[in-house]
């Protein structure tokens, strides 16, 4: 038995998530077949390789088949589940189990209640505020945590437990650890694995690893770095009450005026120059991974409309609201870890782009200043340091040290 | 040092500030020849004459206007109230005119109202109230409420010695169970929190009365280390100290003995949630008396009033969460 004779069939297909993108993977479903849904409810979960989402159903009715298992990877435009629409109105299609009165809804109940658990998701575990700081200071993955709280809760002396155990890192932002001395003679306690806390790597994690990996293997990368006294940057800062990190998004953006090769792609042979400076800012998502949404057009923002629109992707990302659109088509990006205090990075390049900029902590330190009549004086001033990554193959190393400069004179002179 | 009751160290504040200072003067019913309805003033007319240990009509407003006046010619009186129950005959005079003297004309007004205050004894609803949170709620009036007899005596000098309008809510059923060694003579304790007990599992923060029963609650909890915080200034509130027992221990329960709406407690869950939020493993757990009058009936008082029991079952609750 399937549907009744006036129903219609409507076809739910993988949605085309912004131009670029050829293909996305199943990664929950939220009804099964016999269920009834509404238009626009949510009825799956997707991610592409740029970024999860929800699919809205295209019509209410009655799902009658799904056609893609959880974890399958299908073409955009491929259906995935088909809903049957009834043309009589009130009364439900017959779905494909025969209505047995009591044993489809105890049935249905059972067979949904596990959901399928995406990686990226917490389920229904809840984390209270001081545990999830602890959490993010130390790079804990929390849904490895046993809890020992009511209701298996992660309370905050089960994640101190486990940032006791841990070994401090040198270096919080950066995954590269030092390289052990040659004989280590007892290296087995350090590696014990923290139980619990191991398998196989997320989805975003995955897909992280493979863009980095394929960015070094593809581009020639450089780093250079430049020294810049951030002195009136703060003191604007201050006064407008916006991050840094705005100042050098306007900065980079005024120096890829004066140095059009920055703003470019890079693809085999192909070498393209762009007008417009969509710029990308990544955006670290906690034990997740990153994310790095674009900002169209910056180029025609202050440095106030950058900081409002940065800490608008930013809040977006974090609450994965962002669309693939708002992930692509980038020319230039900055990253900026330095709020944990790291002074110095090497970048990998997001391809196609041929540079990233990086911006780290903003320090105090004693610098040598010279007056108007050349006097040397010792002086305490924010001091940063700017690191690029540039792609050699489109590139060459002055370019690139002329563009930091250009950043360092705006930066030096913001108003 | 001596060891004082609580009552006998605010009796010792009090002469230690006529012996000091001529401009000092107390005014209240039957507190001369009868020596307070409590003993406080006992034997004091005889000391310093009824000139400067004033019995006043049953007139809490006219106690406290007079004490106004004579405040803004140079005085420094000191009020009592003789339940804290009664300020409401005098609220106007505190509120509209001492609150604000200061803001509408410039004038200080440095009048100490002592409020003998809480419930525990059968005392009914005229006799039991905490009404601290009327006056924290009123600008320009500080409030404090010890619980120690060295603080009892260590907060009258201070609440004497400030310039502005001082509430000093003292605990009757504290008068004659604390005991403690306190320094003699004149001395001033901050309007400060003080931690009654380190601890670093949770936190409770209590003043007055609820200090003792909140000591006594987590003395022995299960082997955690409970830290309780004894406000005792509720204006100004000490905001550093409560939020540095909140960052350290993350769980938080707040007992009022005053009833919950909008009491003293109340304020303090509220500047936790607005500046402690990212330290918090669990909800602010609050202990008050509920929202009604303090009945005469010695049990059903008992159960209206936050006790050891309850407090100890608020703190186990939220040390499982």
């Amino acid at each position: 038995m399937s549907s009744s004779r006036t129903d219609v069939l409507v076809d739910v297909t993988m949605p085309q998530m912004g131009v670029s993108v050829a293909e996305g993977t199943v990664v929950g479903w939220r009804v099964e077949p016999g269920d009834r849904i509404e238009a626009e409810a949510t009825i799956c979960e997707i991610s592409t390789d740029k970024i999860d989402t929800e699919v809205p159903s295209p019509a209410s009715g009655v799902v009658t088949e799904i056609l893609v298992p959880v974890g399958e990877t299908v073409d955009v435009g491929t259906v995935m589940a088909r809903i049957a629409v009834g043309g009589g109105g009130g009364v439900a299609p017959a779905p494909s189990p025969p209505p047995d009165g009591d044993t489809v809804g105890p049935s249905t109940a059972e067979t949904k209640s596990p959901p399928p658990a995406p990686s990226a998701r917490n389920g229904n575990r809840r984390y209270s505020p001081v545990v999830q700081r602890i959490a993010a200071e130390h790079g804990i993955d929390l849904s490895q945590v046993p809890g020992t709280g009511r209701g298996g809760r992660v309370r905050k002396q089960d994640v101190l437990a486990l940032v006791e155990t841990e070994e401090p890192p040198l270096h919080i932002e950066s995954p590269y650890r030092p390289e052990p001395p040659a004989p280590t003679p007892a290296p087995a306690p350090a590696l014990a694995p923290i139980p619990g806390a191991g398998g196989e790597l997320s989805r975003m994690r995955r897909q992280i690893g493979e863009h980095m990996k394929r960015s070094l293997e593809t581009a020639a990368t450089c780093t250079t770095w430049i020294e810049v006294d951030m002195s009136r940057v703060e003191a604007a800062r201050a006064r407008l009450g916006v991050t840094a990190l705005a100042f050098v998004a306007r900065a980079s953006i005024d120096a890829i005026r004066e140095h059009p090769p920055l703003n470019a792609w890079l693809e085999g042979e192909r070498y393209t120059r762009h007008a417009d400076v969509n710029l990308g800012i990544a955006v670290s998502l906690g034990d997740e991974g990153l994310i790095v949404p674009v900002i169209p057009r910056a180029h025609e923002l202050s440095a106030e409309g950058l900081a409002a629109r940065i800490s608008d992707i930013a809040r977006r990302a974090r609450s994965r609201q962002l669309t693939p659109d708002d992930v692509q088509g980038g020319t230039f990006t900055i990253t900026n870890p330095g709020q944990y205090g790291s002074i110095m990075a090497t970048p990998i390049i997001n391809q196609p782009q041929v540079a990233i900029l990086d911006l780290e902590a903003v320090v105090k330190r004693p610098v040598v200043v010279t007056d108007a009549d050349g006097n040397d004086s010792i002086a305490i001033r924010p001091m940063t340091i700017l690191g690029l990554s540039w792609d050699h193959r489109a590139l060459d190393g002055a370019q690139a040290a002329r563009f930091l400069a250009t950043i360092k004179r705006h930066l030096e002179s913001v108003a | 040092m001596p060891t004082l009751t609580y009552l006998q160290a605010i009796s010792a504040a009090l002469r230690d500030e006529l012996r000091a200072d001529q401009r000092v003067l107390l005014m209240g019913e039957d507190i001369g020849v009868f020596g307070g309805a409590f003993k406080v003033t006992d034997g004091f007319v005889e000391e310093f004459g009824t000139d400067r240990v004033m019995d006043t009509p049953l007139a809490e407003s006219g106690i406290i206007g007079t004490a106004i006046g004579a405040a803004v010619v140079g005085m420094r009186p000191v009020c009592e109230m003789q339940f804290s129950d009664f300020i409401s005959c005098g609220f106007d005079q505190l509120v509209n005119v001492a609150g604000k003297m200061h803001y509408r004309q410039g004038l200080a007004v440095p009048i100490t109202v002592r409020l003998p205050s809480g419930g525990g004894f059968s005392g009914g609803p005229f006799h039991s109230q905490n009404p601290e949170a009327w006056f924290m709620h009123s600008p320009g009036i500080k409030v404090v409420a010890p619980s120690t007899a060295e603080d009892a005596k260590g907060l009258l000098h201070s609440a004497i010695h400030d310039p502005n309008p001082v509430c000093y809510m003292e605990h009757k059923h504290l008068y004659r169970r604390v005991k403690g060694e306190v320094p003699s003579g004149v001395f001033e304790t901050p309007f400060t929190a003080r931690v009654a007990r380190p601890g670093s599992d949770l936190v409770v923060i209590a003043y007055g009365a609820m200090v003792s029963v909140a000591l006594e609650a987590t003395e022995d909890l299960d082997g955690a280390a409970v830290e309780v915080l004894d406000l005792r200034s509720l204006v100004p509130l000490d905001e550093e100290a409560i939020l540095d027992a909140v960052q350290r221990c993350s769980k938080v329960v707040i007992v009022d003995e005053a009833n919950a709406t909008c009491a003293a407690g109340a304020q303090v869950a509220a500047l936790i949630a607005e500046k402690g939020f990212e330290s918090l493993d669990g909800p602010v757990v609050r202990v008050a008396t509920p929202d009604v009058p303090i009945p005469f009936s010695p049990p059903l008082e008992q159960a209206v009033l936050p006790g050891v029991d309850r407090v100890r079952e608020a703190c186990r609750e939220l040390l499982a969460y």
